[in-house]
Order: C-alpha cells, then structure tokens, then sequence
C-alpha cells in the first residue's frame, strides 16, 4: 500500500532512501548503509542505478552519487562451492576492485565547513572518535570537531562483525568489556538509535588441549570478576548450536551474557547526539597535516582548511600510525587485513556468535538473520590493504563448513574487510605521544568498536579533569620501549 | 491458455510446489513453469511480507527465491525443472497466497523506520530485538549439509569471453577466428542473450549465429561453457582469476587468461511508482523468452510499458499469444492488485485492466566486474545509470580487459555484436 520500492530484496522504499538523504546521508555509501538498499540477495543490481538517479535528483553532486563499492562474489554462491577451493593455492595477494584506471572520480563534498579554531580537533570519525566526541560534549567540552576523511562508517567501525564479550583474559579489559556492554544494552533508549543489542552469548571451541588450558586459565579470572564463563562438553555445546560438527572440538567456553550489536547505528547514534549538544563533525574532510611549537601541536591542516587547536585526538584506527606520522610521531602500531563476509537471510538458527580458537574463525547471525563471519589469516602480511580475496572465501568455506557442515548450503552474497590496528601486546596505545597535547586512542587489534564507548567516558574524564583511570599508566606508548608490556591473547577473528 | 497450443510445448513433467504438482517441461527454468501455470507469487518480502514473484526471470533481481529439495534462497528462474523436483514457497505464515504477516504492509503503509522503532523504554526495546529476530530471515536452514562439490579446476585459456549475448559472440568470433583458445562463459543455460526473445528487431543478427560461433571457438579448441555465472574477477596471486560456477552440473573453475572481454550484458530496471514490486510485472526481455522458448503465456491482459521497437514487437507477440496486449509510454503511477497485478494506474489518469505488465528498456549496465579489476565507470545520464568507460575498441585502460555490448551502455544487439567484434580484434594480437 503506498510504497515504492527502492530495492525490493529489502523492502526498502524511495522515501526511505529521500528519507536517508534528508537527514544528511548524502552519498550512496552512506544511503546503502543507513537504508540497507543494495545490501541484499540481487547484490545492488537492481536498486544502484535508481537510488543514483534519485539522489542526483535531490541535489547530490555526482561524487556522492559514486556507485557504491562493488563487493564479490557477484552472484550468490553456497559455502560448500566455495570450499571447493583449494586456498594453498592461491597466494595472498592484492584485494579488489582496484582502484579505478584514469583520473581520479569525483569526491563528495564535505559536510560542513570548518571552525578557524577547536579546543578539541578529534581525527578519525569512527566510533573511537565519535564516542569521544559525544562524552566530551556530555561533560561540557563543546567545543570539539571530528574530522573523518570518509563518509561515517567507511573504516573499520562500519565494517565488524559487531561481536560485544566480557570474556578477555586481562582485568582491565574485562572491566573496559563489560562496561561497553552496560552501555550497549541501553543505546537504544539513551541515544535514540536501534543497534539491536542481542545477548546470544559467546561460545568459544577448543579445539585441542592448548586452547582448553587458556580457557582454564582464564575462567579462575572470569569467576573472581563475576563474568559467567562455564567451560562445557562439546555435547553441551551441542545443546547451544546443534548444528556444530562435536567432533572437531574437545570443550568450549560459554558465556550467555555476551551479544553482538549492529555496529553502523552506534557511529549515527553518537554523531547525532554529539552535534546536538554543539559538537561538528565533518566527513569527506581528510587531514593533510598539523602545525606545531615546542612540545605542542598549534594547529590540523586538513582538505578544507586550517584549524587551530587546544588539543589533538588520535582516533583513526589502523591509519592512526600514518596520521602520527605526519605529526612527525612514529608509533608501534602495525596495520592488518582482516576479511569478512555475510549470507543470504535465513531464519534465526545460530544464538551465539561462535569462534574456534586457535583458528580466527568466528560466525554469528545478524538480526537480519544473515550470517556475519570472518577468520584471520597468519599469512596475511601488513599494509593497508581493504581489498577482498578468493583466498579468504576458500579459507573461510572450508573452516566454517567443517565446524557446522549444514551451513555449506548458504550462499555468501557479499565480502568485504577492514584493518586490525595492532600493536606489539595486543594492546591499546593511550595517552600523549611526541607532542603534550597529541593524545593517541589507538592499537584496539580488531576490538575497538567493542572497547570505545567504555573508553571514550575515561578519556572524556581525563581531558576533562575528572581522574585519570590507571589503563592511561598501563597502555602509554612509553611501555613499548620496556619491558613492561603484558600481552593479551584472546584476540579472535 | 497457460501455455502455447504447440505439441513442442506440451508440459512433459511435474514439480511439486508447497506439496501439489505443477505441470512443467524438463529444463524450463521453475519460474516459467509457475508462470504457466498461472502462479507468479512466490512468497513474501523480509520486512513487509509483501507478495513477491520473478521479475527479471534472468537471475538478476532477488525477487524469485524458492527453496528447493531444501536448500533456502535459491532463484527459480535459475532452476531447471526435473520431474518431482521439490519446490516451496518463502517467508510466509501459513502459506503465500494469505501470509497472516502481510497485516504488517498495511499497519505500516508509510513503511517502518527500523532505526528507531521502539526505543524506548529500555525494556520495550528489548522486546522488540526478540521480535524482529523471530521474524528475520527469509528462508529457513537447509535441511542437511550439501554433499561436497569436486575440487575447484585451474585452468589457462589465451583470452575469455563473460557473457553469450550478442556483444560476447562477437568478440569470441573474432578471437576464434584468430586461432585464439578462447573460453566462452554465459551465465544462462543458452547461448543469445536478448537474441533469446526473438523478437527479430531491425539489426538483430540471425538466430543460427550463436551455434556457428560456439562451433568456431570449439573448432579453435577453445570451450563453451554453459549455467556459468561469474563470481568476481580477484587478483590474488597478483594476476587476474576469473571464478566461474555452475551449479547444475555442479563446477567451480578457477580461470586465468591474458585476455578477458567483459559482455556481461546488464540487469533489467524496475521502473518506479506505487505497487513496483507486484507479482506480474515483469522484465519484458525476460518474459519474451519465456514465451519464445517454452511457450509460456503468462496471463490475459497485459501492458507493454516503454517506447521503441522492442516494446511493439513484444507487445504484437503477446497479442499473437492470445493475450490482450496495451503498449504504453506513459508513465505508471501504481499498480493495483496484492497478489498479483489487475490494473495499471497510469500517471495521466488512465487505468489499463491487467494481470501481467512488461517492462520494456535498456538495462543498467553490469559493472561490477569491470570495477572489482579497476575499470572506471560513469553515470551515463541519458540511461540513467552507469556503465563501464571503454573505447570504441572496447579497451577499458586496464591492460588486458576489454568491455563490450549493455556493459558500457545502451545499444541494440546488431551493435553490440560488432562492438564485441571490434573488442575481440583488439584482444587477439
């Protein structure tokens, strides 16, 4: 009744897409992501052309009406035709698409203009920044801007498996975890934004003694911090996923408390509220450089101007290393791919998001009934790289369908991946480096989305006066040059 | 008249959809067999539970899946009939003709805003993630893991060709008749592309072309092959790897060659007004070979929508099929029906009865494989969408990557066959 639809594979509507525009997603990345056009089984054949036409008709220019990123596999393509693919034969090598022969396309305009000074200049419009911007804000430091080179959600905060777990094997992360969580089940009401919060619980396999001894090592902890951890049988495993091959693994750790989250939302969410409470954020603004005297940065020289500034903040993930580089600050941090895919829709099967340890395989169902899945590969050299590989679909595949066979019958429709920011620990770089005032949130090895909302409050009372928390002591980036650092090793993915 | 009166369209089988047997003839795809028989509704959209059946019948849209011998998600347009074959509809509670669901389309005839549907309280919010969760998803788990496919095979080849349209035939021509060993790859499970409809349009090249060509490359000893959709084109390893696959007989193969020309053709346009996605509106190129192939006749009525020879020449083949055909290229402004189609309102006032609406037009350039190798594209604002930038050669600027034919934009089939020649003379040197 009354409804045109946009893209029929997932009921979105033309005014939804005008919807999308009005509130300022102006360009097709960002139209796809809060409208989910495009996101479905026909893969954006259908809507691309249409939801381009509709927005150059609303006044986009045509750098924002740019097709969105074309995604392999291009057609749906079952897990098990996939795991026909033998990966050792297939070297890592550059992802795609390429980058595009001939000059470069159009950009999209930014945002908004830029103030001549900030007390506060946030690099990095990812949920590390955003979060940050907003807590700022809420204490009374309004006077902030985020300056993010692409649109909301292009790095590695758009582009997570969403997964949110208080099982760590440090304290301090726990504490960090389960505070994000706290704040993750009352997104919705507080900042007024849906990001489907579903406590399905984590379930990690074991799939050999080494893994079954971290996990013991670990739950004594768990128990001590009140984190519900039980390591299980795989037939109790069994119980929580009956679709999981019980012999590849020898026991599992289970917590029902852990969940994952719809991570776009969470950087919509943040960004709202941050600019209603007077902060600016200006996509499609890329930092080209900063101005400094003595020990302090004086100013961010950006794409669309000169901003002076009181402080400067860090937050640009995997690139944080290359924008400390042009402060003349040289950090630890080693830049990773890290690949991911999802299904077509099914019914909800899957409550927990399951990762074998040992292996980087992870997979959860979205609230879309999706499959979101990803797994690392060891042999994955550094760099920047956000390309996509048949390596991975063929790792992946294989992986996945040996650990739950039926799922061989669900067809990928689209791959993708983000950088991990690593560093030597595993763990975060915080605190000031090369300059007083140049203070880093960065190195969170694939579990910042989960980490930032509970850190962004401790670095929002810190540069606010309110108390330092003692991870600005651990996690400086003086430790590296000591021996002082304490490694984390429950990383997955 | 569901189908032809024609002894060579007789239905010579039958698969059983949601437990009752719809006649069928073996190899027409599931959805001209249910178009035949009268049942285009398929099962029910994610969000709105709103009816959905084929429209682009070429495995483009999304709008056609079924589960099948119980595998979800699968599209009936790109299934083979075989006797027995177990076909259900999707997404729908209890069935897909009366989905108790569908309330939900006409509770919300705004549409839902999902990013902020019940917030607040916290509680409520909590209610409504369990909810969405148990309404998510459209088919349901396979029933059992599928048996494992043969290894994936690499192979060389001196150049490949995407796509069995007229603009791959052409350029698999020129290759084949430069000796080249040349893989021909088309996605459908028949050479032609649009030559398919036969709709014979001024330019068209004749009918027997496809076969002399397939003959040309084999006689080359390069390979034909057939139901071979292009996965992507990934460069691991550093040189271009083509993946095609065929699910019936079930293939993958990993293909490398120096030469690759892109005739992907494109994929058809839902036009846009109130009711776009009623089961019974069709692609028209896709409803002609229906028609062409399998005698289809897909119900009374119908409206033609588009200008031009295509739309008259589908338009005179309808009305020759006994159906009661208007062509129009006036803006549609809704469609009425819920189930299916019954009348077309159009944007000047008039209201066309119907029960099947084609629809005629360029499609939208496939480009994604072009892209995924780094050809750049543009917005051609005459097609309204965009399309792949390549010569008259058909050289795309990336070394060894030519496109030809719909990819780079709207052009009738005699063109696009001598486009695809001149890019297969370009890529045999």
């Amino acid at each position: 009744m009354g409804k045109t639809l946009a893209c029929a594979c997932e009921d979105v509507t033309l005014d939804d897409v005008r919807r999308a525009f009005a509130l300022g997603h102006r360009d097709l990345e960002s139209v796809k992501r809060y409208t989910g056009l495009g996101t479905g089984p026909c893969q954006g054949k259908s809507c691309l052309a249409l939801a381009a036409r509709e927005l150059l008709r609303l006044g986009a220019t045509h750098g924002e009406a740019a097709p969105f990123t074309a995604r392999p596999p291009l057609h749906p393509t079952a897990l098990a035709a996939l795991a026909s693919v033998d990966p050792d034969s297939l070297p890592p090598g550059p992802g795609v698409p390429l980058p595009p022969a001939g000059p470069p396309p159009p950009a999209p305009r930014p945002s908004g203009p830029l103030p001549a000074r900030a007390e506060v200049v946030i690099v990095g419009g990812g949920i590390m920044g955003l979060a940050l911007a907003y807590e700022l804000a809420r204490r009374g430091l309004t006077d902030v801007v985020v300056l993010e080179r692409g649109y909301l959600n292009a790095g590695a905060s758009g582009r997570n498996g969403g997964g949110v777990r208080a099982q760590w094997s440090t304290p301090t992360m726990i504490r960090l975890a389960r505070r994000s969580i706290e704040i993750c089940d009352r997104f919705a009401s507080e900042m007024g934004v849906n990001v489907w919060f579903r406590r399905g619980g984590y379930l990690f396999l074991a799939p050999g003694q080494a893994q079954i001894r971290d996990i013991e090592r670990n739950l004594e902890l768990h128990r001590r911090m009140g984190v519900r951890t039980r390591l299980i049988s795989p037939a109790e495993a069994a119980e929580v996923v009956p679709e999981l091959d019980t012999s590849r693994f020898l026991a599992a750790a289970w917590n029902p408390d852990d969940g994952v989250v719809f991570p776009w939302p969470f950087l919509w969410g943040y960004a709202v509220r941050a600019e209603a409470l007077g902060v600016k954020v200006r996509t499609f603004t890329e930092v080209r450089g900063f101005e400094s005297a003595g020990r302090r940065l004086t100013a961010v020289v950006t794409s669309g101007g000169t901003i002076a500034c009181g402080s400067v903040v860090n937050a640009c993930g995997a690139w944080s290393k290359e924008v400390a580089r042009l402060a003349g600050v040289s950090l630890p941090n080693q830049p990773v791919r890290h690949e991911i895919l999802v299904t077509e829709a099914v019914k909800p099967w899957l409550g927990p998001l399951v990762s074998v340890l040992g292996t980087g395989l992870y997979f959860s169902q979205s609230l879309r009934g999706e499959i979101v899945a990803g797994m690392g590969d060891p042999q994955e050299p550094e760099g920047l790289e956000m390309g996509s590989s048949l390596r991975f679909l063929a790792r992946f595949a294989r992986a996945i369908t040996a650990c739950a066979p039926v799922v061989g019958g669900l067809r990928v429709i689209r791959q993708w991946a983000g950088c991990y920011d690593v560093t030597p620990d595993n763990n975060p770089v915080l605190g000031p480096a090369g300059f007083d005032n140049f203070l880093q949130m960065s190195g969170f090895v694939g579990h910042g989305f989960m980490m930032a909302p509970a850190v962004a409050e401790l670095q929002a009372d810190l540069m606010t006066g309110r108390g330092q928390d003692e991870i600005f002591e651990r996690f400086t980036v003086a430790r590296f040059a000591g021996a002082g650092a304490v490694r984390e090793d429950f990383i997955i993915g | 008249m569901p189908r032809l009166p024609e002894p060579r369209f007789a239905a010579d089988c039958a698969i059983v959809v949601d437990g009752s047997r719809v006649p069928a003839r073996g190899g027409e795809s599931v959805a001209a067999a249910l178009l035949a028989a009268g049942r285009p509704l398929l099962g029910r959209s994610p969000k709105y539970h709103r009816p959905r059946g084929p429209f682009c019948l070429a495995g483009s849209c999304g709008q056609c899946l079924v589960r099948v011998e119980g595998q979800p998600n699968v599209r009936a347009c790109r299934t083979a009939c075989r006797d027995g074959l177990r076909v259900e509809t999707q997404n729908a509670w209890p069935q897909a003709s009366h989905d108790l669901l569908g309330a939900v389309d006409w509770l919300a005839p705004r549409g839902l805003d999902h990013h902020h549907l019940a917030i607040r309280p916290a509680v409520l919010n909590r209610v409504a993630v369990r909810v969405s969760r148990a309404l998510s998803g459209t088919g349901r788990l396979p029933d059992a893991a599928p048996p494992p496919w043969p290894p994936a095979r690499e192979e060389r080849f001196e150049a490949v060709v995407v796509g069995g349209g007229p603009a791959g035939l052409g350029a698999a021509e020129a290759l084949a008749a430069a000796g080249r060993r040349v893989l021909l790859a088309e996605q459908d499970r028949w050479l032609g592309g649009r030559l398919r409809a036969r709709l014979f349009l001024p330019g068209d090249p004749p009918a027997p072309w496809a076969e002399e060509v397939a003959a040309a490359v084999r006689r080359a000893g390069g390979e034909v092959v057939l139901g071979a959709a292009a996965l992507g084109l990934w460069r691991d390893g550093g040189e271009p790897l083509l993946a095609i696959l065929s699910e019936d007989p079930r293939w993958l193969r990993l293909v490398r060659a120096p030469r690759m020309v892109l005739c992907p053709g494109g994929a058809a346009q839902p036009p846009l007004f109130d009711g776009n996605d009623r089961p019974g509106i069709f692609a028209g190129r896709g409803l002609a070979v229906a028609l062409a192939e399998h005698g289809v006749v897909p119900g009374q009525r119908a409206v033609v929508l588009g200008d031009g020879p295509e739309p008259d020449a589908l338009a005179a083949r309808l009305r020759q099929a006994g159906m009661e055909t208007a062509v129009t290229g006036a803006a549609p402004a809704r469609a009425r029906g819920r189930r299916r189609v019954t009348a077309l309102d159009l944007a000047n006032g008039l209201r066309l009865e119907c029960d099947t609406v084609a629809v005629c037009g360029p499609p939208a350039p496939a480009c994604d494989l072009a892209r995924e190798a780094g050809a750049a594209v543009a917005f051609d604002a005459a097609l309204g969408a965009f399309a792949v930038r390549a010569g008259p050669d058909g050289a795309t600027g990336v070394p060894g990557l030519w496109a030809a034919g719909e990819t780079t934009g709207a052009l009738g089939a005699g063109e696009a066959a001598a486009a695809g020649r001149r890019a297969g003379e370009a890529a045999r040197g």
